[in-house]
């Protein structure tokens, strides 16, 4: 763990510097983060590749600002979160959903596990931003409570009780559809 | 439809809040209940769409080329802020040259010249006579004036 902060301190220490390898590298790390909380925000996934480059060009443009590699990944986090409000700003509400645009990089093409995941996007879709956005980043693999709270600007013990209340009004939209997602789980 | 009052807890047991005695008794409860294991298996499924991630294929080449050009736009911006400020600094260095002494001359009828307020400074750091305190007065006018007009114009640019 250790080593990958300190990998990550380099890296960061050398985008600092202007050198375009690092850059690529730390997109590369975190792209899937941004992508997966951005598409689950807006529901569009044009908007999301967009949103997801316009947050990396932001984090360069304000590397210089990044003092320590633990608090890189909320940082990042944080700026997408801003974006996508700025987004929500523009458009309003989010659009029809189009996860069925989404292709299945695993290499099936399977309906219902893309029922599955429209199912659950638009119930998602129906919670409030901060709700949608605490799931995303709590269910995120590798996302800790504390960087959590980071991003949301709320104590570890909050976001706790955030993600309780926020998944008991996920299972709440989700009434109706239990059949579909054991069938397809 | 969900009639086992032991259903409350399947969310507090995915998130592993429960303690471990009742994560214990909780287990040994869903042995039997029929409902809590489908509930959880229902809670298993939102929580694998949900720790699913998603790649936005390869997008570093276009990230950097798109850092490069706001780079560049910045840069380009950032002398034509410059120039700009720089237009308004003379402007309002002008203005206050010109408006203040007609101020004065409206306000005394003569208006005090910029080597005269100087001279009556340096006589002033020998003899601070209460008469002269009028042209000290003067000359943080002069300068308040110029700071207040670049201050403004910076707002109004902004």
């Amino acid at each position: 763990m250790k080593s990958t902060n300190d990998d990550l301190e380099n890296l960061i220490r050398r985008a600092q510097d202007g050198d375009e390898h690092a850059m690529s590298s730390l997109i590369t790390i975190h792209k899937a983060l941004i992508f997966t909380i951005v598409l689950r925000m807006t529901n569009d996934y044009d908007a999301s590749q967009d949103l997801t480059q316009e947050t990396f060009i932001k984090v360069f443009m304000n590397i210089k600002k990044v003092k320590s590699a633990e608090h890189f990944k909320p940082w990042v986090c944080m700026i997408a979160r801003n974006l996508v409000r700025d987004y929500f700003r523009k458009v309003k509400r989010s659009k029809t959903v189009s996860f069925e645009m989404i292709k299945d990089f695993h290499g099936q093409s399977n309906i219902d596990a893309t029922r599955r995941r429209m199912i659950i996007q638009s119930a998602l879709a129906r919670l409030t931003e901060k709700d949608r956005m605490l799931l995303t980043l709590a269910y995120y693999e590798g996302m800790k409570l504390d960087e959590v709270a980071e991003v949301m600007k709320m104590t570890p013990s909050n976001v706790k009780i955030g993600i309780h209340r926020a998944r008991k009004r996920l299972k709440k939209q989700l009434e109706g559809y239990e059949h579909e997602l054991l069938s397809a789980g | 439809m969900n009639s086992c009052p032991q259903a409350e807890k399947i969310v507090d047991y995915c998130l592993d809040e429960l303690t471990d005695r009742e994560k214990e008794n909780f287990q040994t409860h869903l042995k039997t209940c029929d409902i809590c294991q489908r509930e959880l298996r229902i809670e298993t499924a939102i929580e694998n769409e949900l720790s699913e991630e998603f790649d936005p294929g390869f997008i570093e080449n276009r990230i950097r080329a798109r850092l490069q050009l706001r780079q560049a736009q910045d840069m380009r911006s950032f002398w034509l802020y410059t120039f700009r400020m720089a237009v308004y600094g003379v402007t309002a260095a002008v203005a206050a040259f010109i408006l203040i002494p007609l101020l004065l001359k409206s306000l005394l009828g003569s208006i005090p010249s910029l080597s005269q307020c100087a001279h009556e400074a340096a006589e002033l750091l020998g003899t601070l006579a209460p008469g002269n305190v009028f042209i000290m007065v003067l000359g943080f006018c002069y300068i308040a004036v110029f700071v207040v007009s670049m201050y403004s114009l910076v707002q109004i640019r902004r």
